[in-house]
């Protein structure tokens, strides 16, 4: 495919340059959900879908979540692709029923005849000042499922690039955007339909100091905090898991192995979250590389608070910066 | 494959109606006595204006998102009409006319609407017992679907309990799709649940049009799989949705078990102030749900009875717009939620060690000590119990 030019584009934009990208690529590819056709879905993800590939291929469903994740796995067990939306990821709840116990166990239970190549996105996450069932991060509960792909994208060029890999994965994917990042920046994305690798953490910065590991919404936190600490001579690796489950632990060992130092961020409450299995991961194999004590930055084990309290709720440069700190007061660099 | 654009949709006018759009009378007009129509005509205006008040300041960036349902007000009035002290009400966010009924506190709406936690709400908006509404609500929930089997449970403990008080719950047409609705209308009729169920159809979930929700012919004949009785009314007449409903709670207060309700309205505004319906729907619709309005042809029949002339109307506008703006005043003098706000209320009692030490770390933050102190095994010392 001729190299396109490449546009700068939101996050939201960039899923919606995917869809349209790989809807033309792959008739079998069809986008469900709740107001994803004439009204382009509650965050514009699917505009413009309907009307270019209709209404059959781009489907307004009742409105019924565990429905939409149940009719994306009978269709996707026919040779379609679905790729369902659901419009807040505190919504999925309902689905966890659908993936957990269909979606996740197919290959198993028909060993290998029946895949189940289907994707269910969801903006995730707080930080918009929404009501509450929001703003909910549901990362780790589809995490403990095995047989399912997690994938939470954090830039616009990595969203499209995971989201087509997503999309031609063959087994089932939660697909977990940053809604508070859907239009927070720009970036240079070629629509040059090249997926991005669904195997690897990304390691988007080098540093021998520190590794600071981080996904979705929070890794914008992360840049900055890794920006200010450059100014104060301290080289923070910046690692994007990017795709969860299965965890790239690999990569993550090598860099702390490296550093010997770390720091995990993430939005959702603590207890079970996924920053606790990458600790425990780190601990298992690199334990004996490490001079400090690995730190968890996350949210509460509390409630979502609503939008007047929900900015001391997820975690900030502030929080982060101060867990660095205490690392670093714990092992001094050099 | 072929699904077709939404074909024009218009609801069947075969329903209950005992007051026509123009006003008239064309049913048999219960006797209802000149205060409590006031009282109707009050809580529907003020219903009104208050989510025209909070869209004016959603737009003004003072709320993030609010949801109304202009357009609807008699299916929450009339419906709440119904019920008696010590009842429960299960609404949604569209009945907001319900809680005006009945007297709930606006001002606590507004700071709850501003983004406060509800116990923070609740201390700094104090409100003597003496008026607190004397009906029971559960908060507008998110999940419109999960209200049925929700309210079922509760109604079947009132009646495990040989309770008097009887359960009314609202849903909207799109949630009747989700699975929860049938599981409950399953349980209360299997059980005869004291449990009356009013979907207020407003023809739209977002963009997705009723037609596009069922193949059903009505709303209220899903009531029939469940063995379950049935009404169908103009939701647009608050006096069809009032004797529907107080004769299934009736029935329900004498054992005899659950009813469905479909009340047919439509929503005039788009769903909430965050969704353009332009993108999806056609105006001329509009027009014509604006000759159907529940409040026009309820003023229009009591004005005729000489309840109400264009003195009162004004003077009562301007009563209320008092009464909003005040409510508003109060609401945003609510001072900033304290954080800590977000521990209260999760488990009753003692969470333990890993519970508190987030309190305290999150204390610490805010104090602006480092948080992370915690790795010689002692962690905060406000931790410790």
């Amino acid at each position: 495919m001729a190299r396109r030019k490449a546009a700068e584009v939101t996050l939201v934009e960039a899923i919606n340059l995917a869809l349209h990208h790989e809807m033309a690529r792959d008739e079998n590819v069809v986008v469900l959900g709740e107001d994803v056709g004439a009204n382009g879905g509650v965050f514009r993800a699917t505009v413009g879908l309907q009307e270019k590939f209709g209404p059959g291929r781009v489907i307004d469903t009742p409105l019924a979540e565990l429905l939409i994740s149940a009719m994306a796995i009978g269709m996707a067990t026919q040779g379609l692709k679905p790729v369902a939306e659901i419009q807040f990821s505190g919504f999925m709840y309902s689905c966890l029923d659908q993936l957990a116990n269909h979606a996740a166990r197919l290959r198993h239970r028909t060993h290998g005849r029946i895949t189940c190549p289907m994707v269910i996105r969801a903006p995730n996450g707080g930080g918009i000042h929404a009501p509450e069932h929001h703003s909910e991060s549901v990362e780790a509960f589809f995490a403990h499922v095995p047989g399912l792909r997690v994938v939470v994208p954090s830039t616009p060029a990595r969203a499209y690039g995971l989201l087509l890999a997503a999309i031609r994965d063959p087994d089932p994917v939660v697909f977990l955007e940053p809604a508070r990042c859907y239009r927070l920046f720009r970036e240079a994305v070629a629509d040059d339909g090249i997926a991005a690798p669904l195997d690897t953490c990304f390691v988007e910065r080098e540093g021998t100091d520190l590794t600071l590991i981080s996904w979705g919404g929070m890794m914008h936190e992360v840049r900055i905090a890794a920006d200010q600490l450059a100014a104060d001579g301290v080289d923070a690796e910046v690692i994007d898991v990017a795709t969860l489950k299965p965890l790239d632990t690999q990569t993550l060992v090598a860099s702390v192995a490296k550093t010997g130092r770390c720091v995990i961020v993430e939005e959702s409450p603590r207890a079970g979250g996924w920053a606790s299995e990458i600790a425990a991961e780190l601990a298992e194999h690199a334990m004996m590389n490490l001079f400090a004590p690995i730190a968890r930055v996350s949210g509460y084990d509390t409630i979502m608070p609503l939008a007047r309290t929900e900015a001391r709720f997820i975690p900030d440069v502030g929080r982060i910066l101060s867990a660095v700190r205490k690392t670093l007061e714990i092992a001094p660099l050099g | 494959m072929s699904i077709s654009k939404w074909p024009e949709q218009r609801a069947k006018e075969d329903f209950e109606r005992i007051l026509d759009p123009q006003g008239e009378v064309c049913g048999d007009m219960p006797d209802i006595g000149s205060e409590a129509l006031l009282h109707w005509h009050e809580a529907m205006v003020k219903t009104r204006m208050f989510e025209d008040m909070a869209l004016r300041l959603q737009r003004r960036g003072v709320f993030s998102v609010v949801a109304g349902g202009p357009g609807e007000e008699a299916i929450g009035v009339g419906a709440s009409a119904a019920l008696q002290e010590n009842d429960w009400l299960h609404p949604t966010y569209r009945q907001a006319g319900a809680l005006m009924y009945w007297g709930f506190p606006i001002d606590r709406t507004f700071a709850a609407m501003l983004g406060h936690a509800p116990e923070h709400v609740r201390a700094a908006l104090p409100l003597d017992p003496a008026d607190l509404p004397k009906l029971r609500s559960t908060p507008f929930p998110v999940f419109l679907g999960a209200n049925i089997p929700l309210a079922a449970g509760a109604a079947l403990a009132d009646k495990l309990n040989h309770r008097a008080q009887v359960s009314l719950a609202f849903i909207g047409d799109g949630a009747t799709s989700e699975g929860d609705f049938h599981d409950g209308l399953g349980l209360a009729g299997a059980l005869k649940v004291p449990l009356v169920v009013v979907i207020a159809n407003n023809g739209w979930s977002i963009s997705v049009p009723t037609s596009r929700q069922t193949a059903a012919e009505t709303l209220a004949q899903k009531a029939v799989a469940h063995g379950i009785p049935h009404r169908r009314v103009d939701g647009n007449d608050v006096f069809a949705v009032y004797l529907a409903t107080k004769a299934a709670l009736d029935a329900a207060r004498r054992g005899e078990g659950p009813c469905l309700i479909e009340a047919v309205t439509y929503r005039m505004r788009a769903h909430t102030s965050n969704d353009d319906a332009q993108t999806y729907r056609d105006d001329a619709e509009l027009h014509y749900w604006a000759k159907r309005d529940p409040i026009g042809r309820f003023e229009k029949y009591i004005e005729r009875r000489g309840l109400v002339d264009e003195a009162y109307r004004t003077a009562q506008r301007k009563r209320i717009e008092a009464e909003l703006r005040a409510a508003v005043k109060r609401a945003q003098s609510v001072p900033p939620t304290p954080p800590d706000t977000m521990f209260l209320n999760r488990l009753t009692g003692d969470e333990g060690w890993q519970f508190r030490h987030q309190q305290a770390e999150l204390e610490a933050e805010l104090e602006g000590r480092n948080p992370f102190l915690d790795f010689d095994g002692g962690g905060l010392p406000e931790a410790r119990s």
